[in-house]
């Protein structure tokens, strides 16, 4: 069967699948816990007549009993040396089964391994393992394949690979959803189907895991992105265990009450998976038989995705911000983690960009001294995890793009393919086989065109290869080359132009790096304002920036309402109703900004940097460090004290607001030693007891004690009593704050009070950690607990008094 | 479902900011927040965010004897009356684990010597909501799992340390689960490195009874 009589067949009628496998094998006896393709083997006659059942009630197309027969699965039964004789054995018995009058289909499943960027194992391995088992069925003589009850989509995109790089056959990708509407590794319909499609898939659809009520909304979806036709096979309901028995909840009737609705949503291929039978493909053919096929969609989509997003493109969609911060040039931080192979910083830099507005991440990390093809690779695999934005796959070396491309679990963007003979050789058909959209550079082996038209020549040529290996315009996005006016004035009004005939005569989406436009001249944010407003109105799509730029991002708010590309103002809205819903500042009473009213509102705002400023101020117009303390910095944390409890304040503000009242303390500090009566500083000796090595909250508490004042001893974790109390002895200290975490050594806690009584020490005993409660330090002779490190704080100026 | 260790190497965990905030006595009715500090707020969680690593690990292990004050799990005798009872009509077990890896705790650590006070606060916040997540993670995939079986795990999840359920029994997870493969290190008193990482036991229920028992 090959691809083309495969979509005559789809484009005539419904074409109907087959049924359950595993579930009516159970009921000719297949026992629990063996290996059902060993087990069919061995009986044959239970496949035959499952098989032959699903023909007479009028399958178009029968699943090869092949789920499990991948190397990794058939090694939890010994028999992964017989990856091949198995699956030809088991396609030899389907053909028996049916005939040749309908169609076999060679059934990958999930290898019961996790795959990279989510699992362990490398994505590689996967794809080896699902070759092997292709290769076999294609020997076998297998008419098309179908990749099933998929739960990850990078597992998907292995099948489908080997399945590609090994026949030109048809195949069929469907995927298990939950409730949620999500695989088991997050991934929705919207996104599986266009990854999918894009990669080569030439079905798409869902199976198992809930029953065909819960599959509308997925199908609906998927149906309205497909360029390809879709399939559907439900359980037979929800299952469940009565008295040891697995059944499910939904009869052949009602199942068949759902085929109308799946026929206009437009499914092209219905079967049914777990608890179905026989009589559930009978009724699915009489309910589809005077159905019309609707088709798929003919345009492409211009859409990227990650794992578990996708970020649409074109027209009346907003301009979509492509962050370019993760490229090392420079950037020295970036740089030394790169060539340290560490990936904080490009981490930091994914998140920064993403919580900025960026819907895209531009990834470069070429840079000297590095395997940039090993660096993408752990980039790719990190950032497909951290973060749910698309990727931009940004390197000059057609190695490291089919690396980046081979590994990345969505649909990337190639940055960039230029007209230069050599680049669109290479890499059109690396993008082409990953099924990436890739941004078209208007430059060929002779030069860089000055003008419009010699740019759009080259674009057309790129347009005109790409549509050969089954490229749309949907699928490139054409540069705009900025180039600087402060070297040609014209430069601008040539990209212009460029992006206009992206938009009126190519129908691609387009792109610039903004920033280009206005280097070497002053004041760039207004060239660069100025420029990103005119694009726009030339249709400008997509723009390479730094999100964290506000400028930038209030630019695009407002230009996408004015362009159009903002329904309703919605986004611009819940942009800027943010700004709107500011609070009202904390003391409503407005307020004479002189500088002891600054002092005051520093520490209420936690003005750390501003107060030290404030405070020399006033000491220069007079004031006395006393009087600063007394009628200023301590008033005003004990307002933000009253404003914490009153949950106004959080911690953090709380916080916040202590650092400025100790960054003024211990400003004022020498000047107040200086005088007669100087207050000391109380002593807190602080320790997580022994046994106990977790001590994150007690340093948090350290932290808090020292920004309200106090002299904090921090004797560490895993602290004997004997080292608690020399250290209390020698100190003289009045408080001692101990921690620990954990059940079993929180008693250690009331040894330490213990050993402090027998040695006659009035020292108070302040008690914390996760487990520990109040009654806890009651019974253990502690003088106070603390919950939390403001907690703490407040004990700890109780227990000074 | 499959008797092998499952490992996860890169859970996805969408940072559950709300709960970030009220951990931190964020109260949205009653909190006034200025936008400014709201930004910088969020800039330091999601910061926070980049230095997790969030893992995870389960096996499904058959319970082979009970009674009321103890039970075994596959070769593991575990005297816990509270687990014997939250296991008592599972047939197996799930041992999970999981962990958002060293690096939040080095990051941590070091705005704590540095005394930025705010930082590590929000840092910690961070790292206690994105274990709790992960760990909840773990379940709603195996959960998801067992409901092709018609099964479910008890909501209620046990961990060494609580209840009457020993410490030391973290032993059996580092034995069943090799939980140095996810960075995971064991002290002599049976404690958890990097801190923020969970060990818990769930059993494994046929849906229906669960269902027919919550009714």
């Amino acid at each position: 069967m090959n691809k083309t009589t495969f979509y005559e067949l789809l484009r005539e009628r419904i074409l109907i699948l087959d049924g359950a496998t595993g579930t009516q094998l159970q009921k000719k006896g297949m026992p629990q816990g063996v290996c059902p393709e060993k087990w069919i083997l061995e009986n044959p006659h239970a496949i035959l007549e499952i098989q032959g059942s699903y023909k007479e009630a009028g399958s178009d197309i029968v699943y090869a009993p092949t789920f499990g027969a991948n190397r990794w699965k058939l090694k939890t039964f010994g028999l992964e040396d017989q990856v091949r004789e198995i699956n030809m054995s088991l396609v030899q018995l389907s053909r028996e089964a049916v005939g040749r009058d309908i169609l076999v289909a060679g059934d990958l499943s999930p290898t019961g391994e996790f795959i990279k960027p989510f699992g362990e194992r490398a994505f590689e391995e996967a794809v080896e393992v699902y070759k092997e088992q292709v290769e076999a069925l294609v020997e076998g003589g297998v008419d098309l394949f179908v990749i099933e009850t998929m739960i990850d989509i990078q597992e998907a995109r292995a099948a489908l690979l080997a399945v590609k790089e090994t026949t030109d056959l048809p195949v069929m990708v469907s995927l298990t959803f939950g409730e949620d509407e999500k695989t088991l590794t997050g991934t929705d319909p919207i996104t599986a189907a266009i990854t999918l499609q894009s990669l080569g898939a030439d079905v798409i659809g869902c199976n198992c895991s809930t029953g065909p009520k819960d599959m509308i909304h997925i199908l609906k979806e998927m149906k309205g992105v497909a360029t390809v036709p879709i399939l559907v096979k439900p359980n037979a309901g929800l299952p469940v265990v009565k008295d040891g028995e697995l059944f499910y909840d939904l009869g052949p009737e009602e199942f068949a009450s759902f085929i109308d609705e799946f026929t206009n949503i437009g499914v092209n291929l219905i079967g049914g998976c777990c608890g179905t039978t026989p009589e559930y493909i009978r009724l699915i053919k009489e309910r589809t038989e005077s159905a019309v096929p609707k088709m798929w969609l003919k345009s492409k989509i211009s859409a990227l995705t990650s794992a578990r997003k996708t970020v649409f493109m074109g027209e009346n969609m907003p301009l979509v911000i492509v962050g370019e911060r993760i490229n090392p040039t420079g950037k020295k931080k970036l740089q030394q983690e790169l060539l340290d192979g560490k990936l904080s910083e490009v981490r930091r830099l994914a998140l920064e960009q993403q919580q900025k507005g960026a819907s895209i991440l531009d990834v470069n990390v070429g840079m000297p001294g590095i395997d940039e093809k090993k660096v993408m690779v752990n980039v790719v695999e990190n950032l497909s995890t951290l973060s749910e934005l698309p990727l931009c796959i940004d390197s000059s070396s057609p190695e490291v793009i089919e690396a980046a491309l081979r590994i990345y679990p969505g649909r990337a963007l190639l940055n960039s393919i230029s007209g230069e003979e050599k680049k669109l050789e290479k890499l059109l058909p690396i993008a082409a086989k990953y099924g990436a959209m890739f941004i078209a550079l208007p430059l060929d082996d002779q030069e860089i065109p000055a003008t419009a038209e010699g740019r759009i020549k080259v674009l057309d040529r790129i347009l005109e290869e790409a549509k050969k290996i089954g490229y749309g315009p949907q699928d490139m996005v054409v540069d705009g080359l900025v180039m600087t006016v402060s070297a040609d004035q014209k430069a601008s009004l040539t990209t212009l132009g460029v992006i206009e005939y992206a938009t009126k005569h190519l129908k691609t989406s387009s792109i610039i790096g903004l920033s280009n436009i206005s280097f070497g001249l002053p004041e760039r944010k207004w060239l660069n304002s100025a420029f990103l407003m005119m694009a726009m109105a030339k249709g400008l799509n997509m723009a390479i920036a730094n999100p964290s730029s506000e400028n930038l991002m209030e630019l695009k708010m407002a230009g996408d309402v004015l362009i159009g590309r903002d329904e309703n103002s919605k986004n611009y809205i819940a942009y800027f109703g943010q700004s709107k819903t500011i609070s009202k500042s904390i003391d409503e009473k407005p307020k004479e900004e002189n500088t002891r009213t600054k002092i005051y509102e520093a520490v209420l705002k936690g003005e750390k940097e501003a107060i030290e400023g404030y405070i020399k101020k006033a000491l220069d117009e007079g004031m006395k460090p006393f009087d600063i303390v007394d009628e200023l910095l301590i008033p005003a944390i004990n307002k933000v004290g009253e404003l914490y409890d009153q949950k106004e304040y959080f911690l953090p503000q709380l916080i916040l607001s202590a650092e400025a009242m100790k960054t003024g303390f211990n400003y004022l500090e020498p000047l107040l030693l200086k005088e007669d009566n100087a207050r000391k500083k109380t002593k807190v000796i602080i320790a997580t007891v022994k046994g106990d090595i977790h001590d994150i909250g007690k340093n948090i508490v350290g932290l808090m004690l020292k920004n309200y004042g106090f002299e904090v001893i921090d004797l560490g974790k895993d602290v004997p009593k004997e080292e608690i109390i020399k250290q209390v002895k020698e100190h003289n200290a009045p408080i001692v704050g101990l921690s620990a975490l954990m059940t079993t050594t929180m008693g250690e806690m009331g040894v330490v009070i213990d050993a402090a009584k027998k040695e006659g020490l009035d020292t108070k005993f302040m008690v914390g950690g996760a487990v520990v409660t109040q009654a806890f330090a009651e019974e253990i002779g502690a003088d106070g607990y603390a919950g939390d490190a403001i907690e703490a704080v407040r004990l700890a100026q109780a227990l000074e008094k | 479902m499959d008797s092998a260790v499952k490992y996860f190497e890169n859970i996805w965990i969408e940072p559950p900011m709300d709960r970030i905030l009220y951990r931190l006595g964020y109260k949205k009715t009653k909190t006034k927040l200025e936008k400014d500090q709201k930004e910088q707020i969020e800039e330091l969680i999601w910061e926070g965010v980049s230095h997790c690593h969030p893992k995870g690990a389960f096996l499904i292990l058959p319970i082979t004897e009970r009674t009321c004050h103890s039970i075994t799990i596959g070769r593991h005798l575990v005297k816990s009356k509270s687990l014997a009872e939250l296991l008592k009509n599972s047939e197996t077990a799930a041992l999970m684990a999981s962990t958002i890896g060293d690096e939040m705790i080095h990051a941590i650590e070091d705005e704590i010597k540095k005394e930025n006070s705010v930082k590590a606060v929000i840092f910690d916040s961070t790292a206690s909501q994105m274990a709790d997540k992960t760990v909840a993670w773990v379940m709603d995939f195996i959960n998801k799992t067992l409901q092709k079986e018609g099964k479910a795990l008890t909501s209620m999840r046990y961990s060494p340390g609580y209840g009457d359920l020993d410490l030391r029994y973290q032993k059996i997870f580092f034995e069943e689960l090799k939980l140095e493969k996810l960075g995971i290190s064991l002290t002599k008193s049976y404690m958890m490195t990097p801190e923020k990482s969970v060990t818990a036991i769930c059993g494994v229920e046929n849906r229906i009874r669960r269902e027919e028992r919550n009714e």
